[in-house]
């Protein structure tokens, strides 16, 4: 097992290197360039814009460029904003956190609801209860993020119950701990519901799917035929060998943690990451994309590799080697 | 009888001497001469917090390298520069400089500082943080566009300091609008002049996004308290500023400045109406349901005047660019004409702004009264007479419907603007449509924004572009755009020689309205450069939209200026009650 976990990380190097080379050749490539706005303003001259040009060294041939950066990299030093003149590291990190919370409330909000009632709904299968979990999961499913969102803060700025948007209140730091943790909680709510319900209404489906698979095998039936309460017979026995596709997705959310979920956050106004990285793909804020472009990388490797480990644990007759 | 002499001697020296009486100077403890702020309507009180929302994160804390709206919005308020620009009239005002003068041969100033200015620690704001800061925008490395102002015909402005309150700049040739160029941030010397010594890469980093605020000092109204990035920034007053109410007392009123990050418009409105924000700046289509809206939320919409901003289509007459038919059809001025009398300014105005702007034909704003020219040429929306227009140029409209030039050449183009942006979208729509009855053959394609200044400014290749630009109080100041050696004299940019002879006439224009420092003259200048354009029609402007801005009512001291601001910083106040 040590010697696969070790491979995998090992694999992980010729992918970042791939990964990199190949977005900052194209981000390069496409037109334009970081100083497309200060280009565009009417009192800044050419010998201006050539020298911040030079500033940031975009003046230099492309290999040039990456092979510093990835010189760089081997360092740890991610290199600096052109937008914000700070280390990247530093400009990810302040927003790295708020993501993490957002995202974690999703992940616990999508499986808290997902499993229970796709098992519900395996149970009850063509129920009355079973076909409009369905219908509400294809709504799910379907409807657009940003919609849903949008629908949302509409209905807190009617109703006044919830705050539009953002992640903490003007006088969040005179708030004791606790009223800090509610703060947060209150403008949690929207964006994680609809990041939540979105992502539940899928999982549900699946295990809705995998429980009436398992539900069909000879040893449920033996299991029944022996005498055993419906209950242990779908919990004990059905549900455990139900949930392990669900690993192998829990794991991939797991990489996806520390993403950005751009849409919500833009149109809920959550200062995640995403928000952030999507705002530097636009602007080619370069060294700010290769830096996000690196942590999702080795995230969802990492992620991935978490997943198969947490199957090869729940499942004996997965092995690696 | 000697008796009422004296008393009606005594009567008339009491009547001469009151008056003066009341006109004191006043004086703030170190500063015997504060600045004054005699426009705003009322003496307010003090304490309160005042918040307004961006749309975008400031990009540094750095004042001489801030580029971007949302830092500026800091660091303007956070650092005051020599001179300051009355929001009403447009006029040049003192602010760390307290008065000036110019040479009568035009090409050397004189400004005194203001005596007893502290930074926000009490150390003295004296010449020497002046020529650290000019040192610091000129310095190799030091990410900045201030430069470019401060440099006129190539060459940097010379200062030197006469003493310990006087500076001098001067000027190789006269400059009547050196006023306009000269606000620049003046940041502290003894807190930076270190960083700076390291080299320009090392001061654009400094007081970034990531400085801790207990480090910083300014001179402004308000300094930095605290930033959360993408949430808020917190400022608060500044208690040794250096201006003064109408009665002497300190300004400014409030305690609290906060500036929310919202990502877009419709948030920022949200969260006007939910009273969460005091100040929101509506588009004009909002104007009529905000105003219905006024009692509920407790707030004022005002009928603002246009801003200074303009929006036109521009034809591509650049033969780095492009060539063949395509070049001569732009480069000809008939064409243009008659495409400008096929852009339905009406359904414009009425689709964008709800009815709320002016048709513009030329590069000033009717805002801008000082020198708008209302008497230029105008080109009423009539497809007829556009394509009378055209036949008179050889172009000739075929039994398919296809407009050919007079060699036969089908006439269809590109029409791009930056994606993204709905009103300039649903122009090029309009466009589109119009263009299409002439029988030419116009493809919309939006693109975004990098991609289509790459296009205007680096490889040419374009057709025609709806754009904007930002304006302001002297349109003279703009000139990368309107010299042909500009690099944003968008239709055929980095001229060696002027091409046509009114581009040369406009390039005489604006040496002689740098140089003129009476308004008046200025103005006549101003008139017959709008004149040409309107001829000429480089740029085909579409309207001018009002500005509606919309403050709450717990507010003080809103007054309406230009361009829809309703205040300056210093002088709001808080009318509610405070809580304890």
């Amino acid at each position: 097992m040590l010697q696969h976990i070790a491979r995998r990380l090992i694999q992980l190097i010729p992918l970042l290197f791939g990964v990199t080379l190949v977005s900052f050749v194209v981000i390069q490539l496409s037109p334009g360039d970081f100083l497309a706005e200060v280009r565009l303003n009417p009192v800044v001259d050419s010998a201006t814009v050539e020298q911040m040009r030079r500033n940031f060294g975009l003046d230099q041939p492309m290999h040039v460029q990456y092979f510093k950066w990835l010189w760089n990299l081997l360092r740890l030093d991610f290199g600096y904003s052109f937008a914000y003149h700070v280390p990247v590291m530093w400009l990810i990190g302040s927003r790295l956190l708020n993501s993490l919370i957002l995202n974690i409330a999703a992940l616990i909000l999508a499986w808290l609801v997902a499993i229970p009632i796709g098992i519900h709904a395996a149970t009850r299968q063509y129920s009355w209860s079973d076909n409009s979990l369905s219908m509400t999961a294809y709504l799910g499913i379907s409807t657009p993020t940003f919609f849903s969102a949008l629908l949302l803060l509409l209905l807190a700025f009617k109703t006044g119950a919830l705050p539009i948007g953002g992640m903490t209140s003007l006088d969040y730091d005179f708030f004791p701990w606790y009223g800090k943790i509610l703060d947060i909680g209150r403008h949690l709510v929207i964006p994680a519901a609809v990041l939540g319900f979105g992502a539940a209404a899928g999982l549900m489906r699946q295990m809705r799917g995998n429980l009436l698979e398992v539900l069909r095998q000879d040893y449920v039936r033996t299991a029944r035929s022996k005498g055993l309460g419906e209950r242990p017979v779908i919990y004990r026995h059905a549900v455990r060998n139900a949930i392990n596709p669900l690993i192998t997705i829990f794991g991939f959310e797991l990489g996806g943690l520390l993403g950005g979920a751009v849409v919500i956050e833009i149109v809920t106004g959550w200062p995640g990451v995403g928000r952030l990285i999507f705002d530097a793909i636009v602007q080619k804020d370069l060294y700010v994309v290769m830096g996000s472009l690196v942590i999702g990388s080795v995230t969802l490797v990492l992620g991935n590799l978490v997943a198969d480990i947490l199957l090869a644990v729940a499942d004996p007759r997965i092995r690696y080697d | 009888m000697r008796r009422i002499l004296i008393g009606a001697v005594a009567a008339i020296l009491l009547v001469a001497v009151v008056p003066l009486a009341a006109q004191q100077k006043f004086t703030l403890p170190g500063i015997p001469n504060p600045n004054v702020a005699t426009y705003p309507p009322e003496i307010g009180k003090y304490g309160g917090t005042y918040v307004v929302s961006a749309i975008s994160d400031p990009r540094t804390f750095n004042a001489i390298v801030s580029q971007d709206t949302a830092s500026s919005a800091v660091t303007d308020v956070m650092f005051d520069s020599l001179v300051d620009q009355d929001y009403i009239t447009g006029e040049i005002t003192p602010a760390l400089a307290e008065s000036w003068t110019v040479s009568p041969d035009g090409r050397t100033w004189v400004f005194t500082l203001r005596q007893g200015v502290q930074w926000s620690d009490k150390t003295p704001l004296t010449m020497a943080d002046v020529l650290f800061s000019l040192k610091a925008i000129f310095t190799e490395g030091v990410d900045n566009s201030i430069r470019s102002s401060l440099t006129f015909d190539d060459k940097p402005v010379q200062y030197r300091a006469i003493d310990a309150r006087r500076i001098q700049f001067r000027t190789e040739k006269p400059i009547g609008l050196f006023l306009r160029f000269i606000p620049f941030p003046i940041m502290p010397a003894h807190k930076l002049s270190d960083v700076l010594a390291k080299g320009g890469a090392e001061f654009s980093k400094t007081w970034g996004i990531n400085v801790n605020p207990r480090e910083m000092v300014g001179s402004g109204a308000f300094l930095l308290a605290q930033y959360v990035p993408g949430q808020r920034i917190v400022m608060l007053r500044n208690t040794n500023y250096y201006a003064v109410d109408k009665k002497g007392q300190r300004l400014p009123y409030l305690t609290r400045y906060i500036i929310l990050t919202v990502p877009n418009v419709e948030q920022a409105r949200l969260k006007f109406l939910a009273k969460e924000t005091d100040a929101y700046a509506a588009r004009p289509r909002e104007f009529a349901e905000l105003r219905a809206q006024q009692q509920a939320g407790n707030f004022t919409i005002y009928d603002g005047p246009e801003g200074f901003g303009s929006e036109f289509v521009v034809f591509n007459q650049n033969p780095a660019g492009i060539s063949g038919p395509k070049l001569a059809w732009f480069q000809d001025v008939r064409f243009r004409r008659a495409l400008n009398y096929a852009i339905d300014r009406a359904t414009v105005s009425q689709q964008l702004h709800a009815g709320r702007s002016t048709p513009a034909w030329g590069p000033v704003s009717v805002g801008l009264k000082l020198y708008y020219n209302p008497n230029l040429p105008q080109y009423p929306y009539n497809l007829d007479r556009a394509q009378q227009l055209l036949a008179e140029a050889g172009y000739r409209k075929g039994a398919d419907g296809t407009l050919r030039d007079a060699q036969g050449n089908i006439v269809e183009f590109v029409l791009s603007t930056n994606a993204g942006n709905p009103d300039r979208e649903a122009i090029g729509n309009i466009l589109r449509q119009d263009w299409t009855k002439l029988g030419i053959r116009v493809t919309f394609a939006p693109e975004s924004f990098p991609s289509l200044v790459g296009k205007l400014t680096g490889t040419y290749k374009w057709d025609v572009i709806i754009i904007g630009l930002t304006g302001g109080v002297e349109p003279g100041t703009g000139r990368n755009v309107w010299l042909t050696t500009g690099d944003l004299h968008m239709w055929r940019p980095n001229q060696t020689s002027p091409a046509t002879d009114w581009e040369r006439e406009v390039d005489n224009l604006f040496e002689q309205i740098a140089r003129e420092p009476n308004q008046e003259k200025r103005k006549a200048l101003y008139f017959r450069w709008q004149q040409i354009i309107a001829e000429q029609v480089p740029f085909a402007y579409f309207a001018y939209p009002k500005t509606q801005p919309a403050v709450r009512n717990t507010i003080g001291n809103i007054k309406l200026g230009l361009a829809g601001v309703t205040g300056t910083l210093e002088t709001r106040y808080y009318k509610g009650v405070l809580r304890p």
